[in-house]
């Protein structure tokens, strides 16, 4: 994990020179953006990470492996599909909750269609959509977006999770 | 909302407490209140790298340049920067279906609009090192080419499908 801990180091140096080179004092602004937005989001990283543990802890992991697991096929990758869905927030929230799944012994089918779902699926943000981009839009965004979940999950499982 | 979620979310958690701690008394709710310190902290440097790097990508794309870019284009062309300017759109919900709204508004396709959007939520550049941060490379790295074709093709199927009648009467007429 430390490498990647030093390639987002090294992203955000070589981001930090270029708005440099923009000037306007960009790249204090942008650190200070991030600054911002983590001080703001530490209440939500602290539920979700504490979630997250007390899943950890509670889930049995033989009831993941058995329903979530390499050997339980589509239901699997369709149950992950649907419960990204229902999962509420932005990625603070899911990503701690879905690794704790992932680690509890889901398949890597079921975790990609549980991020593809939660991504495309998200029923938190259906009224905001609904609102601001009308009915219409929101219809053919669902009709649209409906197989991906499961098709991701199913493609990530027999071309890198090991088949079925 | 956010404020919302947190309280959502520690309502959940403190359910779980008593969970944990009807199953296995204090003992099993230290252990999961420790198990989530201890995630945490195995990830707080990149958390903290990752908010970096996504607010610099604020402070170096304007949603402003995005605009820009995407006002009118159309067809294919509109359906691959529709998707490109989603990736790289910082923030969530409440910053891009806004933008979109302008799209829509500006004449810009339903393929344009539904790549953007789609491309926001699985490309997502800013996102990406969060993903690395908590899920780990091998299921990051899997779940982006999986679905990396994906955003086009939902354009395109919007287009093809929906191209024609659907955005009338919708709110981008309203300005026409």
């Amino acid at each position: 994990m430390s490498g990647i801990t030093f390639l987002l180091a090294l992203v955000a140096t070589g981001l930090f020179l270029y708005a440099y080179t923009r000037g306007g004092n960009l790249h204090w602004k942008g650190v200070r953006t991030g600054g911002r937005m983590l001080v703001g989001m530490f209440p939500l990283l602290l539920a979700a990470f504490v979630l997250a543990g007390f899943l950890e802890v509670l889930i049995p992991p033989e009831l993941v492996r058995t329903w979530l697991g390499d050997d339980a096929g589509w239901r699997a990758i369709l149950m992950g599909s649907f419960a990204g869905a229902l999962i509420p927030g932005g990625p603070y929230v899911s990503f701690p909750i879905m690794a704790s799944v992932f680690r509890a012994g889901a398949s890597l089918g079921t975790a990609v269609s549980f991020i593809t779902g939660w991504a495309l699926w998200n029923t938190g943000i259906l009224s905001f959509e609904l609102a601001l981009m009308g009915p219409r839009f929101t219809l053919v965004r669902v009709v649209v977006t409906s197989i991906f979940p499961p098709l991701a999950g199913f493609l990530a499982q027999l071309l890198v999770g090991g088949g079925f | 909302m956010q404020k919302k979620t947190t309280i959502a979310l520690a309502v959940a958690a403190a359910i779980l407490g008593v969970v944990a701690y009807i199953q296995g008394g204090w003992s099993l709710v230290w252990a999961g209140i420790g198990r989530g310190a201890g995630i945490m902290t195995s990830v707080a440097l990149l958390i903290l790298a990752a908010f970096t790097v996504a607010g610099l990508i604020q402070a170096v794309i304007s949603e402003k340049t995005i605009a820009r870019w995407l006002g009118r284009e159309s067809g294919l062309r509109g359906i691959l920067i529709g998707g490109l300017a989603g990736a790289l759109i910082p923030g969530g919900p409440y910053v891009y279906y806004p933008i979109a709204v302008s799209f829509l508004k500006a004449g810009a396709d339903i393929g344009t609009i539904i790549s953007f959007v789609t491309a926001k939520n699985l490309w997502a550049v800013s996102r990406l090192p969060l993903e690395f941060a908590l899920l780990g490379p091998k299921l990051t790295v899997t779940r982006f080419l999986v679905t990396l074709l994906f955003p086009p093709l939902m354009g395109l199927a919007a287009q093809v499908l929906f191209g024609n009648t659907l955005l009338i009467g919708e709110r981008g007429k309203e300005s026409s």
